[in-house]
């Protein structure tokens, strides 16, 4: 049975979550721009525009502790981070392009070992995703097989309707029990027409054509044309809902500090730099490659899956105008 | 400690002995805190280990000795950046972490019956002496055992002592070398670089494996003269070291195209190097 909320009741319900201690994040209005941040009302929650950085650092933190050290007569102690005290977190309001990022990102967190910093938060949380109907120009979803209303990643989907409410679907059994904890605020019906989504410029691209084409053009004139102007900034990682990579650097004195895990970007020029100064990625175009092979094809060869959702962030954002859209395109239309 | 599902916690350990075995190389010998790791640690040779120095942070060294010798681990490093060098400045009876083990191995298994030939350049051979001791341990396993190992000038021969012994025993081959202009008067060994000297030396490749360590120029020469000398890509092995930081296939830096050095390595055949999108 279909079921809608209205747009009031939606706001109710971040209300009713807080109330119960969970930690509700949504778009909200942050000076000037919108990002992801803890909503202490449902009247915070924005819904006009995609968040400037995405929802990933809800369960990958820019940087966070994972131990502390500390000398205590003569003796080093090392203690381990309280993961149980990780908040019940709910992320509301998340787009498909940020709401399917952790359904990627579980596969290289769980294989083999198991970083159990983001999997505690993947389990402690709930995803209310909802359909887009606010892309612009950069948005690209739709050519890495993502769509404006994917559900895919999200608990619970919802789909604006035309007089202001929200079509919802269960899509887990965490979104099942968001709803049945709360069912006073949903009511049975399938509601008006949804909102129209905006039309994307590009069109659904060949990934497996793009990945056989990596494969075969390692070397290629392509990456010195498209990624020379790089300025390795690593803007694009930084914003990117699928990027990864991460460091590992000690905070504190000798005796007494933590350790931490903060993210880190393969255009950075010292990512791979070896402590004799050999370094393998040694210009900017062998960087931004291992970004393309590694979103296009390293990850699937792996893992199964695209390290892309298509969000265009790295589009807006990038200084020199390097647009990762026009180059899968570049690609996809190559004859050989 | 050890019972935490963090990934990320190391193993505390006591350094028990320093060796400087060139101005700038240091072997730490370590020992485990906790009774239940120091009994209960277990690696195979070409694994490798996260080391850390408190308050400065990580570095990816191999386990420098061999798994057949218990109750230590060894690693050996120059001192070259900020965490290298700050566990320089630890003394005896000091604490450092210890993440490990981590990647692939040498199968020495499969060598059983065979002769081995060793290549290692400079600071490279630490991640084959865990594999010499593991072989030496049990000598009566293998035939013929050919040890190459060059460095740029006497004072950067590492192992000194080792040398010496392996000189001297009778079942080992020892050719050691240093690059022209690097010889001290005294110096017993050839004056050449490696793969150079390794033609000269010309090991059988019959029933030989191969296993090289050094810079990547010296593996760059060594491998067409191994082929010369008639071994296969297959039996010839290698370990990359790229630069780390979890260890654990995560962080996403050691990758040499799709393979990443730390979970699929880092041991690899010359084919499976060769068969590497070539980004080293």
């Amino acid at each position: 049975m279909p079921q809608i909320i209205t747009e009031q009741n939606l706001r109710n319900l971040i209300d009713l979550l807080v109330k119960e201690a969970k930690l509700v994040v949504g778009p909200k209005l942050s000076g000037s721009v919108v990002l992801y941040e803890p909503l202490a009302a449902g009247s915070d929650l924005t819904l006009d525009a995609l968040p400037r950085r995405s929802s990933k650092e809800l369960f990958f933190p820019i940087c966070e502790d994972i131990l502390s050290y500390k000398r205590e007569n003569g003796a080093m102690k090392v203690t381990d981070v309280d993961r149980s005290k990780f908040p019940e977190t709910v992320l509301i309001g998340a787009p498909p392009c940020d709401a399917g990022s952790p359904a990627i990102l579980d596969a290289v967190m769980s294989w083999d070992y198991n970083d159990e910093f983001y999997l505690e938060r993947r389990r402690k949380s709930t995803i209310v995703g909802i359909a887009c109907t606010k892309g612009d120009d950069a948005c690209f979803c739709r050519a890495v097989g993502l769509a404006p209303d994917a559900e895919g990643g999200s608990d619970l989907f919802l789909t604006p309707l035309k007089d202001g409410s929200y079509a919802c679907k269960a899509v887990t059994d965490k979104g099942q029990a968001l709803v049945a904890a709360h069912q006073n605020l949903f009511a049975d019906g399938a509601g008006t027409e949804p909102v129209p989504f905006v039309d994307q410029a590009v069109e659904k691209l060949d990934l497996v054509k793009i990945k056989k084409w990596l494969e075969e053009h390692f070397e290629d004139p392509l990456w010195e044309k498209i990624a020379d102007i790089c300025v390795g900034c690593g803007a694009c990682a930084f914003i990117c809902p699928a990027c990864h990579c991460f460091d590992i650097n000690d905070e504190g004195s000798t005796d007494d500090g933590v350790r931490r895990k903060h993210w880190d970007a393969c255009g950075f020029a010292k990512f791979t730099n070896h402590a004799s100064g050999h370094n393998p990625r040694d210009v900017q175009n062998k960087r931004y490659r291992n970004r393309i092979m590694h979103k296009f094809k390293y990850y699937d060869d792996k893992f199964g899956k695209t390290l892309c959702t298509g969000c265009g962030r790295c589009i807006r954002a990038c200084p020199v105008g390097i647009d990762i859209a026009e180059i899968l395109e570049t690609i996809n239309g190559k004859e050989d | 400690m050890c019972k935490s599902d963090n990934i990320y916690l190391p193993n505390l350990a006591t350094i028990e002995a320093i060796v400087d075995e060139t101005p700038d190389v240091r072997t730490l010998r370590l020992v485990f805190q906790d009774e239940q790791v120091r009994e209960n640690f277990s690696f195979r040779a070409g694994q490798f280990a996260e080391y850390s120095s408190f308050g400065f942070g990580e570095s990816t060294f191999c386990i420098a000795s061999a798994p057949t010798r218990k109750g230590y681990i060894e690693c050996c490093f120059r001192s070259v950046g900020r965490v290298t060098e700050s566990l320089r400045r630890l003394e005896v009876g000091d604490t450092v972490g210890v993440r490990g083990p981590y990647g692939n191995s040498f199968p020495i298994e499969e060598f059983y019956g065979k002769s081995l030939v060793f290549i290692a350049g400079g600071i490279a051979l630490p991640p084959l002496r865990t594999v010499i001791w593991n072989c030496l341990d049990l000598r009566d396993k293998f035939k013929d055992i050919t040890i190459v190992y060059g460095a740029r000038s006497e004072a950067d021969l590492v192992y000194k002592h080792e040398l010496k012994e392996w000189q001297e025993r009778g079942d080992v081959r020892l050719v050691k070398c240093v690059d022209p202009g690097g010889a001290g008067p005294d110096f017993d060994g050839k004056v050449g670089f490696v793969p150079t000297v390794l033609e000269e030396a010309a090991p059988s490749s019959e029933n030989t494996i191969a296993l090289v360590c050094g810079p990547p120029i010296m593996i760059k020469f060594t491998l067409p003269v191994l082929e010369r000398l008639g071994f296969s890509d297959d039996n010839i092995y290698t370990t990359l070291e790229n630069r780390m930081k979890c260890g654990v296939g995560k962080c996403g830096r050691c990758n040499v195209g799709n393979v990443y050095v730390c979970k699929d390595g880092p041991v690899f055949t010359a084919r499976q190097v060769k068969a590497m999108s070539q980004e080293f």
